[in-house]
C-alpha cells in the first residue's frame, strides 16, 4: 500500500517532508509547552498566512513573482512576527500571553485585507490553510530538509541552555546563561518550522503538531529527555497516518494528522488512567506523596 | 582567587529604588569567608532586592558590590556562587524532569556554550545529591517530591558547581517544621565541615539564630550587623524583629486561606 509513495516523486517528497516535520515540530513543541508558550505557534502560523497573502497580492502587480514560492514570503513574515512577539513579551512583561492575541489578530486582519485587495480567495490558498500532499514540490522538500537540519543542530547545541531557561529563568541567569538571544533564536526556529510545515499540515493546524504529541508524551515521559523521544514518536505516527490515509481516502492530510494526534492523546490519557488504577488496587494504600 | 582576609561579599553604600519608592538606602555589608550570615527584616524591607543586587540581577543606582574582590558588573565566575531562590519552591510542579536532570542544571553555567556534561559531571551530580541525602531519588520526577525534599534538591543543584558562597532566599517557606529543622542541620554542616560561606534570608528568626554565626537586620537601611550573641543580647532589636516575623507569618497563613 505504501509502494505508491515511492513510485511518484511528489508523493515521495510529501512523505519524506512530512516525516521531517513530524520529527522537528514536536521537538520544538516540548520547549514551547513547558515554557507555557504553545499558543505562540498559533500566532506565528497566522502571520505566515499574512505573508502568503502578501505574496499573492504582489504577484498580481509583479507578474514575475508568480513563479516564486510564496513560502519564502510566509517565512519572512513569520520571523518578523516572532521578533514582534519577543518585543511585546518584554513590553507587557507581567502579561506575556498578551503578545499572542495581538500578533494573531494582526496577522489575520492584515491577511484578509491583502486577500481582498488581491481579489478574493483562490484554490492555492485553501491548500495552504489545510495542507496538501500534492503541493509539496522538490524545492519544498529541500527547504524542509535544510530547516530540519538547522533545528536538529541547534536543539543539540543549546539543549542545556533552553532546558535550564524553561525550567527556571532567574536561576539560569544567575548561572551566567544569557536569556535574551537564546529566546530569540528559539522563536525564530519556531517561525521557520511553522512555515516549513504548512505545506503538509496547513497553517490552521500546524500548531497542533507542536502541542498534541507533546501533550501525549507528558503522559508517558519520566524525564525531560524522554519527553523528546515520545513527542517525536507520536509526531511521526500522526504524520504518517495523515499522509497515507489522507492520500487513499482523498482527505486533507492536515486534518487527518491532527485527528490522529488527538486519538494518540486520548489513548495515552486513557491508558495512563488505567495504569494508575491498577497500581492503586495492587497497593491498597496509595502513596500520599 | 581571593585572599583569606578578603571579603566574599563587600557591599558599599548601595541604594536602590523601584520607580519612586526607595527600597535600599545606603546599605553597606561585608561577608567574611566561612561565616554564616542570617539576613532578617520585615516584608518589604528590601531583603530580596539586596540579594538580587548581589547576584547582578538588579543594578543599584548608587554604591558598589564586590564578589570575591571583583566588581559584580565584571564578575564572571558564577560557578563560585550558589543560589537557592524563594521561587525554587514555587516552580511548575508538573515540569517533566527528574531530580538528576534538575541538579545537573547547576553545571550548565560552568560548562559554557557548546559543551556537554561528561561522565565525571554525572559523578558530581550524584555527589551533590549524596551531600543533601537525596541520591536515592535521582530518577524520580521532581514534581512528586515533598516541599522539603524539593528544597534539598535545589540545594544540591546550587552545590554541584562547588560554590564557595551559597545564598538562600527564604528557603523554608512552605516546608514543614520537621523538614525545616533537618534543612538547617544540613546548612550548618555545609558551613562547618565544607567551609561554605552562607548568606541566608529568613523570616524564621527563632530557628535561624540557633544556626547562624552573624545576623544582619535590614529595613531599607542596615540596622544591625554583628554576632548572633550580640543580636540576642540586644533585647529591643530581637524583640522588634522577632515580633515582626510572627506577624508576617500570620499574614501569610491568612492569605493562604
Amino acid at each position: 500500500m505504501i509502494d505508491v509513495f515511492f513510485q511518484y516523486d511528489f508523493l515521495r517528497n510529501a512523505l519524506f517532508s512530512g516525516m521531517l516535520i513530524g520529527l522537528v515540530a514536536p521537538l520544538l513543541g516540548v520547549f514551547l509547552v513547558v515554557k507555557r508558550m504553545s499558543l505562540v505557534a498559533d500566532a506565528l502560523s497566522h502571520i505566515t498566512l499574512t505573508g502568503i497573502a502578501f505574496h499573492f497580492l504582489l504577484a498580481t502587480v509583479f507578474v514575475g513573482l508568480a513563479g516564486v514560492d510564496p513560502l519564502y514570503m510566509g517565512m519572512a513574515f513569520a520571523i518578523i512576527g516572532a521578533l514582534f512577539i519577543d518585543q511585546l513579551r518584554k513590553i507587557y512583561s507581567h502579561f506575556k500571553e498578551l503578545a499572542i492575541p495581538i500578533i494573531l489578530s494582526a496577522g489575520v486582519g492584515l491577511g484578509v485585507v491583502f486577500i481582498s485587495i488581491a481579489d478574493g480567495f483562490n484554490t492555492d490558498l485553501f491548500a495552504y490553510l489545510f495542507g496538501s500532499v500534492a503541493a509539496v514540490g522538490q524545492t519544498d522538500f529541500y527547504m524542509i530538509t535544510i530547516v530540519s537540519l538547522l533545528v536538529g543542530a541547534l536543539l543539540i547545541l543549546f539543549y542545556k541552555e533552553w532546558f535550564f531557561l524553561s525550567f527556571d529563568e532567574e536561576q539560569a541567569k544567575v548561572s551566567g546563561l544569557s536569556g535574551k538571544w537564546l529566546d530569540l533564536i528559539f522563536t525564530v526556529l519556531v517561525a521557520l518550522v511553522i512555515a516549513a510545515a504548512m505545506r503538509i499540515v496547513g497553517i490552521l493546524l500546524v500548531s497542533a503538531l507542536m502541542a498534541l504529541p507533546v501533550a501525549a508524551a507528558m503522559q508517558w515521559a519520566k524525564s525531560f529527555k524522554q519527553m523528546f523521544f515520545y513527542s517525536a514518536v507520536f509526531g511521526e505516527i500522526a504524520v504518517l497516518a495523515g499522509i497515507i490515509l489522507g492520500f487513499y481516502l482523498d482527505l486533507a492530510p492536515g486534518g487527518v494528522i491532527v485527528v490522529a494526534a488527538v486519538l494518540i492523546l486520548l489513548l495515552s490519557i486513557f491508558l495512563q488512567k488505567l495504569n494508575r488504577k491498577s497500581f492503586q488496587t495492587k497497593y491498597a494504600e496509595p502513596d500520599a506523596g | 582567587m581571593y585572599k583569606k582576609s578578603e571579603a566574599v561579599i563587600d557591599i558599599q553604600q548601595i541604594s536602590y529604588q523601584y520607580e519612586n519608592s526607595p527600597v535600599l538606602n545606603r546599605v553597606s555589608l561585608n561577608v567574611q569567608p566561612g561565616s554564616f550570615l542570617g539576613l532578617v527584616g520585615p516584608n518589604g524591607s528590601g531583603k530580596s532586592t539586596l540579594i538580587k543586587c548581589i547576584l547582578g540581577l538588579l543594578k543599584p543606582q548608587a554604591g558598589t558590590i564586590h564578589l570575591f574582590g571583583t566588581d559584580v558588573n565584571h564578575f564572571t565566575k558564577w560557578g563560585k556562587v550558589g543560589y537557592v531562590s524563594q521561587r525554587a519552591n514555587r516552580f511548575n510542579a508538573g515540569f517533566p524532569a527528574t531530580v538528576f536532570e534538575v541538579v545537573s542544571m547547576g553545571l550548565f553555567g560552568q560548562l559554557g556554550l557548546f559543551r556537554f556534561p561528561k561522565k565525571k559531571d554525572h559523578h558530581r551530580v550524584y555527589e551533590a545529591l549524596e551531600t543533601v541525602g537525596m541520591s536515592a531519588y535521582a530518577k524520580q520526577s521532581i514534581g512528586r517530591l515533598s516541599g522539603g525534599q524539593q528544597q534539598r534538591v535545589f540545594i544540591a543543584r546550587a552545590l554541584v558547581s562547588e560554590p564557595e558562597l551559597l545564598i538562600l532566599d527564604e528557603p523554608t517557606v512552605g516546608v514543614d517544621a520537621n523538614s525545616a529543622r533537618h534543612f538547617y542541620d544540613l546548612l550548618g554542616n555545609l558551613n562547618q565541615f565544607h567551609g561554605l560561606t552562607l548568606l541566608l534570608v529568613s523570616h524564621d528568626v527563632g530557628t535561624m539564630t540557633r544556626y547562624v554565626s552573624d545576623v544582619a537586620c535590614l529595613n531599607q537601611t542596615l540596622h544591625f550587623h554583628g554576632s548572633t550573641r550580640d543580636f540576642e543580647a540586644n533585647k529591643d532589636l530581637s524583640a522588634l524583629y522577632g515580633y515582626d516575623v510572627q506577624h508576617v507569618i500570620h499574614e501569610h497563613e491568612e492569605m493562604a486561606r
